[in-house]
């Protein structure tokens, strides 16, 4: 979702959050002010204008805010897969395109995990809505035992791999001339398909190495 | 009750169910914590909207009532002498 063709920064929305919520308070106490016509302009970008603004630039700012891969972790039982993104082991996907940056590691979890279709952005914020429902109604899962709620889309693969030499003449990806074809039509699943199924793998990383980022 | 009370009653209580949803956005903004998006969106967005639509309210049906004299069951203005 765009809600602003601008980004403000958290400290400028807060600022304006104030200034609304102290300019709201004088028509509070003075609601008498509105019998001026001056009083009824400051009333309708009081009441009207400034709040509708600052909830569009929260709203805006929490959207953005909840892309980020320390937005993903800050839940506990999420650490697991914030650590497989540090395992050093380039087979293991997400870690490798995490520390290869060829996703953008301040959005990792967000880049591979949104649907790339029409309301992806939407449906993903569905579906935190649905860990959090889980979160607090349900009982969690061990980390380990997490499963998607569909089937990983080969789509999501291929917003970024498609047409990419690497991925269009690979020798495996060719080696049967129905693979890619299988692949590209999300009949050939990239991750469960026996062939790139190490993915976070969290139930095993008590058993890896881990990179420390070359400190 | 005069209706000019009456709007700034709506008013008031207009403006304090904003600066609520204000100060619940701001709390939100301000916490790291994946409810709190969910508290904006909900609990926060909520507040204002019923802040900003009694303000509305007010504007369009008792600000109308206040210019009452022009409607077509309005009395004739009084003569004066």
């Amino acid at each position: 979702m765009d809600g602003l063709p601008f980004a403000m920064p958290l400290a400028a929305i807060l600022a304006l959050i104030l200034l609304s919520a102290l300019l709201a308070g004088v028509l509070v106490f003075r609601p008498a002010l509105t019998v001026h016509p001056g009083g009824k302009i400051l009333a309708f970008g009081v009441l009207f204008f400034l709040p509708l603004f600052c909830l569009m630039a929260g709203v805006d700012n929490e959207m953005e805010r909840s892309k980020s891969t320390s937005f993903c972790l800050s839940c506990h039982i999420m650490e697991p897969y914030g650590k497989s993104l540090h395992v050093d082991d380039p087979s293991y996907l997400a870690a490798a395109h995490y520390q290869n940056h060829r996703v953008p590691a301040d959005q990792a979890c967000y880049t591979c995990h949104t649907n790339y279709a029409m309301f992806g952005t939407f449906k993903a914020k569905l579906g935190g809505l649905r860990h959090i429902y889980i979160h607090y109604l349900k009982t969690e899962p061990r980390p380990e035992d997490i499963q998607l709620y569909e089937p990983y889309n080969n789509r999501e693969c291929l917003h970024c791999h498609l047409g990419a030499r690497s991925f269009e003449q690979g020798a495996v990806h060719n080696a049967d001339p129905g693979t890619l074809p299988a692949v590209k039509a999300n009949k050939l699943s990239c991750v469960s398909s026996g062939c790139h199924d190490l993915v976070h793998n969290v139930g095993t990383l008590s058993k890896v190495k881990f990179w420390n980022e070359g400190k | 009750m005069p209706r000019a009370q009456h709007m700034h009653g709506r008013l008031q209580v207009a403006g304090t169910l904003i600066i609520l949803g204000l100060a619940v956005e701001a709390a939100c903004l301000l916490s790291s914590r994946p409810i709190a998006f969910v508290i904006l969106a909900s609990f926060g967005s909520l507040l204002i909207s019923a802040g900003v639509l009694l303000f509305l309210y007010a504007l369009v049906f008792l600000e109308s009532g206040n210019r009452g004299g022009s409607g077509p069951g309005a009395p004739p203005p009084r003569a004066s002498l």
